[in-house]
């Protein structure tokens, strides 16, 4: 019987994989995802050398620019805790991205009539109102799944359809349209309602230590509360829990709820931390990276924030590399999906190892 | 002896995993003509053994000969070209096409070449063994036993001169498996070497040699003739093993009224409609055996006591108060204990540790609690405790379940339910694929937990476990109970027949 050259050699799965080989992974993935950057920035024309370093600049360079990229970072902070979240239950939310629309138009339907009350007033409203139109809106999508059995990833992605175009037809010549404006966003919120800034002249603001918190509840919610036990063991076996008697229909609730909460905080930091009005561009985006920094971080709260913050460099760090070398900034969309891939296929590997299966004479 | 070379020779195979030896240079002959006996307990190596030779894992070192040609097993394709046939415990069979059509599909010679030759060959091979096949027949309308025909016919289609059987009586009735050892015996005389993989002694002691493993060790390979089968448990084991009965143990009081009472339950089965109600009784310190073949009901009686499925009509009430209607959490927390049969799938969550799934299902209660987290100190005393109470070997309460062997994973269960089971425990083949030590221990503990008082439904594939350690046993058939003994008077043969469905009537 003919073979070929590599019949002898047989991939084996390994039962348990240690750390020091997934951070070995992790680390291989970011050294080839460089490489290939740098063959990219090359294609562009530059020094890829000089591109990274001036990404590094326009991320780090300066006390500004640091905070500029935590500015970046915190929407992606919320939203991929909401990924983490529901994923380490199995629970396959794509909705983070219609959910922060959700939490954005939620806080403004709530906030906008209080114009010129007290920041005490306003800027709580504005966060209750996000967390629960965030939280609402993924609710539906679990109340779909256990009252329907409709999937999850379905109904979520419809879902975000349905609330990008309803935010449009309320911002052109809708109820919240600016007066007298051409543009599809609203006026400008009211100045008791934004989120105070952390340092003078800088534009990082309230909302990245709610992010840091979040993530720190998140954490001890995961690890150390019944809910979050629940939500390990769901994700792992499911059946054992409803065996033991534990309902999972509340558990998909909760979780839906939950991330849906987390995801629409992100609308509120966005709108009331950044843009000041409620438009599309502010909030778009979000939902879908927060699923690559949720995987990226390992479905771990402070490994979310890692690579949030991560992503926030690189798309700051990207416009300044653009004016200093000429490398398009659109080219760090590539970047982030080449880390990605590059990451899931390490992860992969290192379940894994190769083999030479001995003749048998 | 002749100068013929032996049928099989295996020289000094090895086959690691890892760090872990799953052979470990084991040489073995095996003669034509010979009943051949691999006789370990689980985890000693032989199912690893039997896939070297069936080509589906390759060792690391050794020769395996076929007649005395070496062979190059990569595939089972390779393995059934040298002659080489197996008997999978689950059968692998396409239950929708038929006796014949099954036997020849993979023969490489599609489905309508030459149905008739193949017609005829089959008809002449279930001829020379006695075995009364009809080729047209679907397999989904076969008994397991004549299933079992089917593989065996299958492999001797495909020219077996040497033929394995995994565990091959594990689904069968007594009946059936005595004829499957008539069948065995006739494959034998006629030159054909079996392997026979197994670890019940009756059978074990029908065969010609046998060949122990322990440990990925050979121990020894002698003539089932001059030994005992204590001698071969100790062989087994590394150790004399005295086996558990309730005879020994002290009996308990009955008390005036059933502790269970289950009247006109009428299961709602996975497949075909109960053909009877259910009406049992069951009292303090007292253990029901439930015998039966897999799929008769047991299974769904056990899940529709505990709460995780509904019947379809009647009654079930624990000191008079009805759980019928109840949900599992509210079921356990009246006191019921319940130990799946499919413990890796229904019984633990894998990536959690001991420690986590010992409290699976109480994650909320109050004692495990400080505020609002889980008290991971009562929780890591928790696994302490039923490491030592249990003899669960593991390196701690941190260790991950998934990483646990069948006997171990098995005892953190029974230390979780045995907590919950104030009342009653409902108990499906807890030691089904867990070695002699482990089932001489969880024996034991099952007895202990009859002498605190708790009511206790075995379900058991092992007529002679239920012998000893049942009070009574009921045989379940299509649903129903198609018979009731007290452990004096019951009777294998008379099992045997009412588990196969012939034969009802009420004893006890």
């Amino acid at each position: 019987m003919s073979r070929g050259a590599f019949s002898g050699w047989r991939l084996e799965p390994l039962a348990d994989v240690p750390l020091r080989r997934r951070a070995l992974a992790a680390a291989s993935a970011l050294t080839l995802a460089a490489l290939l950057c740098g063959l990219l920035f090359l294609a562009a024309g530059a020094n890829p050398f000089l591109a990274f370093a001036a990404l590094v600049k326009g991320a780090f360079g300066s006390w500004r620019t640091a905070t500029e990229t935590l500015v970046k970072a915190t929407p992606l902070i919320f939203t991929g805790l909401a990924a983490a979240v529901a994923f380490r239950a199995r629970l396959w939310n794509i909705g983070a991205e219609g959910q922060v629309f959700a939490g954005a138009m939620f806080a403004y339907w709530v906030q906008h009539g209080l114009a010129g009350q007290p920041m005490a007033l306003q800027l709580p409203v504005v966060v209750l109102g996000a967390m629960a139109g965030g939280a609402l809106y993924a609710a539906l999508a679990g109340v779909l799944r256990t009252a329907f059995r409709i999937d999850e990833v379905i109904s979520t992605v419809m879902l975000n359809y349905i609330i990008v175009y309803m935010l449009s037809m309320l911002l052109l010549k809708g109820p919240w349209s600016e007066a007298g404006g051409f543009f599809e966003q609203t006026a400008k919120v009211d100045p008791g309602s934004i989120l105070p800034a952390l340092f003078p002249g800088s534009r990082l603001h309230l909302g990245f230590l709610l992010a840091l918190a979040a993530a720190f509840l998140v954490q001890v919610l995961i690890t150390r509360t019944p809910l979050g036990y629940e939500i390990r063991a769901m994700g792992s076996n499911l059946r054992a829990l409803q065996v033991q008697g534990t309902s999972t229909v509340r558990i998909v609730l909760v979780v839906m709820a939950l991330s849906g909460l987390l995801a629409g905080l992100a609308g509120a930091t966005e709108v009331y931390g950044v843009h000041y009005r409620l438009k599309s561009g502010a909030v778009a985006g979000y939902g879908y990276a927060g699923i690559v920094v949720a995987i990226l971080g390992g479905l771990r709260p402070w490994g979310v924030v890692c690579a949030a913050i991560l992503f926030g460099a690189l798309v700051n760090g990207a416009t300044y590399m653009q004016i200093a070398t000429g490398v398009p900034s659109a080219l760090i969309y590539a970047i982030e999906a080449i880390i990605l891939l590059f990451y899931l296929a390490g992860w992969a590997a290192s379940g894994f190892r190769l083999r030479r299966a001995a003749h048998v004479r | 002896m002749t100068d013929a070379p032996p049928r099989l020779e295996i020289r000094n195979l090895t086959k690691r995993f890892g760090s872990f030896t799953a052979n470990d240079g084991i040489s073995l002959t095996v003669r034509a003509g010979e009943l051949h006996c691999l006789l370990g307990e689980n985890g000693a190596g032989k199912s690893t053994l039997s896939s070297c030779l069936f080509g589906l894992l390759q060792p690391e070192e050794g020769v395996v000969l076929v007649d005395g040609r070496a062979l190059s097993l990569w595939s089972p394709a390779d393995a059934i070209a040298a002659g080489i046939g197996m008997v999978h415990q689950h059968f692998v069979l396409v239950p929708a096409f038929t006796v014949l059509e099954n036997i020849m599909v993979g023969t490489g010679r599609g489905l309508l070449a030459d149905r008739k030759a193949a017609r005829a060959r089959v008809a002449g091979i279930c001829r020379s063994y006695g075995l009364a096949l009809d080729p047209d027949r679907p397999v989904s309308q076969l008994s397991v036993g004549e299933k079992q025909w089917v593989e065996i016919v299958k492999s001797l289609y495909l020219g077996a001169r040497l033929l394995i059987l995994d565990e091959p009586s594990a689904v069968l009735t007594p009946q059936e498996s005595e004829r499957l050892f008539v069948i065995l015996r006739q494959l034998a005389a006629s030159g054909i070497a079996v392997i026979l993989i197994s670890h019940k002694m009756r059978e074990v002691m029908q065969s010609d040699r046998v060949t122990v493993l322990r440990r990925g060790r050979k121990i020894a390979t002698v003539d089932t003739a001059g030994v005992t089968s204590d001698e071969l448990s100790e062989m087994m084991v590394g150790r004399r093993v005295r086996p558990v009965t309730a005879a020994a143990a002290a009996p308990v009081a009955p008390a005036a009224e059933p502790l269970l009472s289950v009247g006109g339950l009428r299961l709602a089965l996975a497949r075909g409609r109960a053909t009877a109600a259910i009406d049992l009784e069951l009292g303090r310190g007292e253990i029901l055996g439930i015998a039966g073949i897999a799929g008769n009901g047991q299974d769904e009686l056990l899940e529709t006591i505990a709460g995780l499925v509904p019947a379809e009509a009647g009654e079930i009430r624990l000191e008079g108060r009805p759980l019928s209607g109840l949900s599992a959490q509210a079921v356990a927390a009246m006191g019921v204990g319940y130990v799946p049969g499919d413990r890796f799938r229904d019984g633990l969550v894998p990536d959690f540790s001991i420690a986590e799934n010992l409290i699976l299902g109480a994650q909320w209660q109050k004692a495990l609690r400080r505020g609002p987290l889980i008290d991971a100190a009562a929780v890591q005393a928790r696994g302490e405790a039923a490491i030592a109470g249990f003899a669960i070997a593991a390196s701690g309460p941190v260790m991950r379940c998934a990483r646990l062997s069948g006997g171990n994973a098995q005892k953190v269960i029974l230390a979780r339910e045995f907590a919950k089971a104030r009342r009653l425990l409902l108990c499906n083949q807890p030691t089904r694929g867990v070695d002699v030590g482990a089932t001489e221990f969880i024996h034991a503990e099952l007895l202990r937990k009859r002498g605190e008082g708790c009511a206790i439904l075995l379900v058991s594939e092992e007529i002679d476990d239920l012998l000893a350690l049942s009070d009574r046993i009921a045989v379940m058939f299509g649903g129903g109970i198609a018979g009731l003994f007290r452990r004096d008077e019951a009777d294998v043969a008379r099992i045997g027949r009412l588990m196969a469905g012939q034969g009802a009537g009420q004893a006890a």
